[in-house]
Parts: structure tokens; sequence; C-alpha cells
């Protein structure tokens, strides 16, 4: 047992680390840091979405990059031919990937484990190529789109990697937050439920089927929202930025970390995605070595599985405080 | 008043009929034990009942309601919980929250409210504990409630799967073989919970293999042996018949 005041403090320390990383760009660190934090920030988002399906309802779902691109695709055509602001068109990128994923996911939501997987992987090859083939005559073909607007919020252009620190960052604020509230509702524990044994889940009342792609479409329409940021801060967009690699990042991200653990996905957000760019900066000290950069993560990750397997920070299920006039 | 009804219920997988032209009813508020040799077709009757599988042919009538074309959790939904032979709980998840997932069917916040975590949200979220928690009482694991439900003792275990069915608010709940693993005294502290079960107005077909523990329990029998209903009546008077004693025992050349 641990003694009550220690959760205290270690909700305390999590406190005022959040508050000393939300100071970051005030102690003088370069654009270069900064741009890595936004990409980590970015990924972070899109694995807690990947952590509702994948995490929460045992999905195994490897296509995520595809919502992500129907998200950065659907802003980058409002702005740049419709002439939306990016955060009129960030809803609408949002409803689109949640549409797109209603649409992919109904069919496909009943089969299990490593045949979902197979599909999903197809879903973000087919998106890719049809991107790459210019579908609708919309797309840009191979070179993308190119000229996106920057967002602008309450009249402040948001350009440098510094606001777009802060723009992204609070969005993933916000995301856990509500993503937190998600959890801990008849909606997260449904999706446990089916996860957990989905017949007895069926067995007990829960709609199964509607919960699972429920679970699909929020974790779509987020990686929409996330898709919409992105094209805004790239400016540019091209298919390449949404293939399978992208698809399998994420999933490794939410694994590494701890499915269905939102600290355990940020954590591995920036493992998974930070840690490269410091092995970089070492590495550039003994030249020869920079290829092996990859190397060295791949075994991390190998040697991550063999040793703790359920992830870094494991889910640790939910508190419930009883009502006082229950409680015993 | 007849609140369930089987009618010529028929399933086969593949060369083997399970279950053969069923037909049975049920009054609200009997106690009602499904009994047979291994093998006769008992919980595939149950799944059938239960929508976990689909009839071949045949017809369910469950207060109102046809159920042969319904998803499991419609038929739960309707008032109609189950049990499962070979335990099914959510063995990594807490003893509460295994009820509140027969409470979620009774529940109604929607998704935006739970995301948005809105007042109404949150105060069904707390009757729902309470109600929960009331459920755990009523078979005695109340003081149980933070553990891992694969933690307890296989006796407690199925105490938690019927607490999990009650939550459904069933108006009739099936019992696959709920005394199977339990010692002597659970089986007898069974007997009463299922006494206070039937005080809530809850009609009970159950599986059980304990010949003396569903001749004491119940009102009524059904037999059934190789897919088919043999017999059916008071416990003494199927203790008598010739039929139920063949099947059992088996016959002399």
């Amino acid at each position: 047992m641990k003694k009550p005041g220690a959760g205290r403090m270690v909700q305390g320390l999590q406190i005022v680390g959040a508050v000393l990383f939300f100071g970051i760009p005030l102690f003088g660190v370069g654009p270069y840091w900064l741009g890595v934090l936004n990409q980590v920030g970015l990924y972070a988002v899109l694995a807690l979405s990947l952590n509702i399906i994948l995490g929460h309802a045992g999905m195994f779902h490897m296509g995520h990059a595809a919502f992500f691109a129907v998200g950065a695709y659907s802003t980058a055509i409002l702005n740049t031919v419709c002439g939306w602001s990016i955060l009129g068109a960030l809803p609408a990128a949002g409803l689109a990937a949640g549409l797109f994923a209603l649409l992919v996911a109904a069919p496909i939501i009943h089969l299990r484990g490593d045949y979902l997987l197979m599909v999903t992987i197809g879903i973000v090859e087919i998106v890719r190529i049809a991107l790459v083939n210019d579908i609708f005559g919309l797309t840009g073909g191979a070179n993308g789109i190119v000229g996106i607007a920057r967002p602008v919020i309450f009249g402040l252009r948001i350009t440098r990697p510094h606001q777009f620190f802060y723009l992204i960052w609070a969005f993933v604020a916000l995301t856990m937050l509500l993503f937190h509230w998600l959890e801990n509702s008849r909606f997260g524990r449904a999706l446990n439920f089916i996860r957990e044994d989905p017949v007895a889940a069926e067995g007990v009342g829960v709609n199964s089927s509607r919960y699972k792609l429920m679970a699909f479409c929020i974790g779509a329409v987020w990686a929409g929202f996330t898709g919409a940021l992105y094209a805004s801060q790239m400016r540019t967009i091209s298919p390449g930025s949404f293939n399978f690699w992208e698809s399998v990042v994420l999933f490794m991200i939410v694994i590494l970390g701890g499915s269905g653990n939102q600290k355990g996905v940020l954590l591995g957000a920036f493992l998974v995605m930070g840690l490269p760019e410091l092995f970089r900066g070492l590495l550039d000290r003994f030249p020869g070595l920079q290829d092996a950069r990859l190397l060295f993560f791949g075994a991390a990750l190998v040697l991550m599985m063999i040793f703790r397997p359920q992830g870094l920070l494991p889910p640790k299920g939910r508190r419930y405080r009883l009502p006082p006039e229950v409680a015993r | 008043m007849i609140i369930l009804s089987l009618k010529n219920l028929t399933r086969s997988f593949g060369g083997l009929v399970a279950v053969a032209g069923v037909s049975f009813d049920v009054e609200r508020g009997e106690v009602v034990g499904l009994i047979g040799p291994n093998g006769a077709g008992k919980t595939t009757v149950f799944n059938l009942i239960t929508g976990a599988v689909r009839p071949d042919d045949g017809h369910i009538f469950f207060n109102g309601h046809s159920l042969e074309r319904l998803k499991p959790h419609r038929i739960v939904y309707l008032g109609l919980a189950r049990t499962f032979q070979t335990i099914r709980l959510f063995p990594k998840l807490s003893v509460l929250e295994n009820v509140l997932a027969g409470s979620h069917c009774r529940m109604k916040s929607s998704f935006v409210s739970s995301l948005l975590r809105l007042p109404a949200q949150r105060r069904e979220e707390k009757t729902a504990l309470i109600e929960a928690l009331r459920e755990l009482e009523f078979v005695g694991l109340a003081d149980m409630w933070p553990n891992e439900a694969g933690s307890l003792s296989y006796g407690d275990q199925r105490r938690l799967e019927i607490a999990r069915a009650l939550a459904t608010e069933p108006k009739l709940i099936v019992l696959d073989e709920p005394a199977g693993g339990m010692n002597d005294q659970e089986t007898f502290e069974l007997r009463g919970l299922i006494a206070r079960i039937r005080a809530r107005d809850i009609t009970i077909i159950l599986i059980e293999h304990d010949m003396s523990f569903v001749m004491k329990v119940c009102d009524r029998l059904l037999v059934m042996e190789n897919g088919a209903l043999i017999a059916q009546g008071r416990p003494e008077e199927i203790q008598k018949n010739p039929k139920v004693i063949e099947a059992y025992l088996g016959v002399d050349d």
C-alpha cells in the first residue's frame, strides 16, 4: 500500500512538470527543438485517438494515418479551393475523417485481431494511392497541395514554432482532458468490456458492434482534427506523409507506452518521436554511427517487448469514489 | 401469465441436431429447472433463448416480443439476463465494474455527455454506483467491490455473475449451472439467494446437475435428452418418471 500522501505528491509533480513544459519556449529553446516537440505533440494526439480504438476497445487498427490524411487533405482543399479559414475547416476535417471511418469501418468492424489488422493496412494503402492518383482532380497527385494558409486565432496569425507549440500542446491537453472523461464513463467502460470478452459484453447488454464503430469514428474525428493542424503547420502536404509507416509508428507509440493509459501513450510519443532526434545529436559526434540511429531504436523496442510487453506504463484501472451514503 | 414461450425450437450444428423441436412455456414467477444428461442440448436451449445462437426453425416469445432474430444485447434490454456455464466475467476489471457492465444497458448518457462530463452524466454515474453496490450487497460481495474479479474464489465469481445479470434489471434470468464448482456451504447459500431473487418478482430458469439442489429449488422441471424434451412436471413427479430414470441410468437389456 502506498501512503495516501504519495499519490498527491505524484499528482503535484505532474502539475509542476506540465507547467514547466508549457514554459519551454520561454527558456530559449531553439526552433529546431521546438519543431521536434511540435511533432511529438501531433503524434501524441494521433496516438491518444488511436488509443481509444487500440487501447480501450482492443481493435488492432494499423491504418490510423488514413484518417489523419483525410483530415489534412480536407483542410487543404477547403482552404486552397474554397477559401475557408483553417479554424473553419478544422471541424469539417474532423467530420470528414469521421464519416470516412464510418464508411470503411462498418463492413469490417466484426473482424477480429489479425484479420482487422490486415484490412486496416489495406485502407491506409488505398487512401495513399488514391491521393497519388489525384482522385477527383483535387489532391494534386504525388506533389500534393501547396500554399495552405496559417491558422488565425483571435486575429493572431500562428506562424512561428513557439506559437505552434502552444497551439498544438493546448490541443494535446484538451484532448487528454476530454478523453479522460470519456474513458471514465459508460462509454469507456463499454469499450473495455468488449476488449476483455466480446461475448460476455454482448451477453450483459452492451451493443458491441455499435460501440466498436463509435470508437473507430471518434478516433478518426480526432485524427482529422490533427490533420488540419498538421496541414496548416506544414503549408504543403503530400501523400508521402500519410503512408503505412506512419500508421506503424502510431501503433508502436500506443503499445510501447502502455495501451489504455494516456500517460503511457504520451510517454510513448516522446520516446518514439523524440528519442531518435536526441540520438541524432549524440551520434553526430561519432561519424559512421549515424546510420545506426534507427538500429539502436529498433533494438530498444525489441528489448521492451521482451521484458515489458504490457508497455512502459500499463493502465491502472479506473478509480471510483463511492458516494458518502454507501461508502464502506 | 406466460412470460416465455418456446415453439418447436430447432438447431443443428453440422450433422448434429442439438435441439430438435423443443416447445415449453414458463409462467411468470416460476423457478424452472432444465435438466438432462451431458450433451442433451440444455445449454444450446439457453444460447437460443439469449440470442447467442440463432435457431434454424421455431419461435421464441418473451413478454410479448419475438426473440429469434434479435441480437443478445437487445434481448438483455428487453429484460432477459443470463449467466454463463463457464464463468465469463471480465477478470481484469474490478468487481464493481463487472456489475456496472450489467447497469450499462439501463444507463442513458450519450457519447457527447460522457465526453464533456455534463451534470446529467455525473448524476447518472453516481446513481449507477449506488445501484451496483446494492446488487453486490444483495449477493453478499459488497466488501469485495474494488478487487479484481479474477481474484475471487470460484463460488464468489458465480455470485458476481448473478449480480451482474441482476444489474440489467431482468424480468427473467437464466442461470447455467449456478452451483457448478461450489462447495456444500456455498450451494446452501445459493438456495437462499435464488429465493431472494424470486422474491423480487424475477422468473428463473436454471440448468443444474446437482439433483438434490434442483429438487429443492425448482417448482417445475423440464427434462431433455438428445435434443428433445422427454418429460416435464413437478420435481416429485419427475423423480418417479420411468423415461427420466431411463435417460439418467440407462435401461436393462
